[in-house]
């Protein structure tokens, strides 16, 4: 859209400027589209539905990006089994943990070492709507794992206790699954798992995802391989040199990938999403420019002897034309600002998109910010030039003496 | 009242075209009308003097011969050329009025001063002037369909002085009027052309009205018949 602009940008510049120099006053075409109100605001309407449309297809994107990119810290890497794109098909062994533990590139705090073993699995919860259930992500982790995530705040209760089958659960997955309130309990594994904490993810992927003691975890599943590790480096720079380390020991046969690298990975998941939104608004928004062309071409029609009167007084063509391209783009920037005031409806909702790499589910709100507001009205303001352009220029075009005869 | 010609035309001829077929609309028109004249266009329908009128006001353009008004000739001058030149010399006064609906007498009036440099207050003062002269001072901030008929023609007629244009071109300026309003338009042109010196050229199908010019043009199937003046 930002290429169709810089396009678009002479002429736009012109049309400002001729809203300064030129002689027809705006008052005149904003009056004109209140007299005809009933076709001024369905065209408005129908343009705001798109805006809207086009305004939460944006922000949905945004915050499952958001969900992905904030995700990652840059020193910090993910080792996973070599060619495992997702943590749920990497598997770990205990030997491997024990060699990464030791490497000296590691950071550390007053805890020790920055390196987490962890566990992922899937596990079915009841929607809280009671529209059946959907898969959420239950990670399994060490204390110090919890504290490599700093984007992540505890809002209520405690962290987990070590060996304990204790849960702590993201605020946003409360309000949209059932049994998740603090003290309440779910089965899972063969043994009942309880609330003690509830935090805030930051609108990270760690808002989808139930945390719990990755040795209980891996207890009560059986488990005996864990499913990644997360470590901590000095610096961003040393990520690499881990990397290779890695990759040199014979006994290790794992892969480093830098946690926004995989993060970033993962947004992917919202490309299905994407591309139906995206479809969507193109196939809407043609609609909704022919909608305003209509318009504009009968509004001209209807005021062919107008036009005229206005040109025999001595007002020149490019003037006329201007006149009626800032009469499109009132229209549609009219829609543009109901659209956005519609789209505020969808501001803070919870809710959640399927991650079709890892088939559980991503918690996200829509957050329709001032930035994503801005651009549904520049995307109305492109629909008024766009729909308004043709109808404007045959408003300049139309021969004298047949608009002195009122066409 | 008459001096020096402020209309010129020589040999005028315009043609339409539909499908490479000509149609001639007018032939070989000489005509001068001077400066301070009141001429009545007159003739049957399709004889063209709408045609010739809106040659004269620079709306449309000669397809042969001369065409000098205002000291400018006309024929070379493109769109944009024409209409500035329209907009100093030419005021107009349509039919049907042509006031824009969503402008209130006042707006009217002042369009034709929206294109000149002047300032806010300097316009506010010659339309309320315009206005004044016409009799709408009280009126100015109504719009068009609170007027009557006859009140919207005086808008029309305070919207072709307020620019002080050299020549007046009126088109059937009582065709939509009853008997009394027509009367009083007639009555302000007229006042027009004697006090304020203004040429004035109106088509009209109306014996009454073109008995208020001071000369009345015939023509017939597109050339000038004769030039009759009035006797009053």
């Amino acid at each position: 859209m930002a290429l169709l602009y810089l396009i678009l940008a002479p002429y736009l510049a012109w049309l400002v400027w001729a809203a300064f120099r030129y002689p027809v006053p705006l008052s005149y075409n904003w009056r004109s589209l209140w007299q005809r109100k009933v076709s001024t605001l369905s065209t408005a309407g129908a343009i705001s539905v798109v805006v809207a449309i086009f305004v939460v297809v944006l922000s949905l994107d945004q915050g499952l990006s958001r969900a992905f990119v904030s995700s990652g810290r840059s020193d910090q890497a993910i080792v996973l089994r070599p060619n495992s794109r997702v943590e749920l098909s990497s598997t770990l062994d205990r030997d491997q943990l024990r060699i990464l533990k030791t490497s000296p590139l590691l950071a550390s705090d007053a805890g020790g070492p920055l390196i987490s073993s962890e566990c992922v699995v899937v596990r079915s919860l009841e929607k809280a709507d009671g529209d059946g259930s959907a898969n959420v992500t239950v990670r399994g982790l060490e204390p110090a794992g919890i504290r490599m995530r700093s984007q992540v705040r505890l809002l209520e209760g405690r962290w987990l206790t070590p060996g304990l089958n204790e849960m702590v659960v993201p605020r946003r997955m409360q309000g949209r699954f059932m049994g998740l309130g603090l003290g309440q309990k779910q089965d899972f594994g063969g043994r009942s798992w309880q609330v003690v904490g509830v935090f805030d993810g930051g609108g990270s992927a760690f808002d989808s995802e139930i945390w719990v003691d990755v040795v209980a975890l891996m207890q009560a599943y059986r488990r005996t391989m864990f499913s990644s590790a997360l470590v901590r480096l000095g610096s961003e720079k040393q990520v690499g040199g881990f990397a290779q380390m890695v990759d040199q020991d014979k006994r290790l046969k794992l892969e480093v990938r830098s946690e926004p690298d995989y993060y970033a990975d993962q947004t992917k998941a919202g490309q299905p999403i994407r591309i139906l939104g995206n479809l969507i608004t193109v196939i809407l928004t043609v609609g909704a420019i022919f909608a305003a062309m209509n318009t504009m071409y009968a509004t001209v029609a209807s005021r062919t002897q107008e036009i005229g009167t206005l040109r025999a007084l001595g007002f020149r063509q490019h003037e006329i034309m201007a006149s009626f391209q800032w009469e499109a783009t009132m229209l549609c920037s009219l829609g543009g600002v109901l659209g956005v005031l519609l789209s505020l409806g969808f501001n803070g909702i919870q809710t959640g998109a399927t991650n079709f790499q890892t088939f559980s589910d991503v918690s996200f709100a829509f957050l329709i910010t001032p930035g994503l507001m801005f651009k549904g009205l520049a995307f109305s303001l492109f629909m008024g030039l766009a729909g308004g352009g043709l109808p404007a220029y045959r408003a300049s075009r139309i021969p004298l003496t047949e608009a002195m005869k009122g066409g | 009242m008459s001096g020096e010609p402020i209309i010129r035309l020589r040999g005028l001829a315009k043609s339409y075209y539909r499908e490479s077929l000509e149609i001639p609309v007018l032939q070989g028109i000489d005509l001068e009308i001077p400066a301070g004249g009141y001429y009545a266009l007159m003739g049957p329908s399709g004889s063209g003097k709408t045609t010739l009128l809106n040659l004269i006001a620079g709306i449309d353009r000669p397809t042969g011969g001369e065409l000098e008004v205002c000291g400018h000739t006309l024929n070379g001058l493109d769109d944009d050329e024409l209409a500035a030149w329209r907009s100093t010399y030419v005021g107009f006064i349509f039919q049907n009025y042509n006031l824009v609906p969503v402008l209130t007498a006042f707006e009217n009036v002042e369009l034709p001063l929206l294109l000149t440099p002047m300032s806010r207050r300097a316009r506010r003062e010659k339309v309320e002037e315009a206005l004044a002269h016409v009799g709408l001072t009280e009126w100015m901030e109504h719009y068009p369909r609170q007027l009557s008929g006859g009140q919207e023609q005086r808008v029309a007629v305070a919207r072709a002085i307020v620019g002080d244009p050299e020549l007046l071109v009126a088109d059937e300026p009582t065709g939509a009027l009853d008997h009394k309003n027509a009367e009083e338009i007639m009555a302000l042109m007229e006042g027009l052309n004697r006090d304020l010196g203004k040429t004035i050229v109106m088509v009209t199908h109306d014996p009454k009205a073109a008995h208020h010019a001071r000369h009345q043009i015939h023509l017939e199937k597109g050339v000038l018949d004769r030039t009759i003046e009035v006797n009053r």
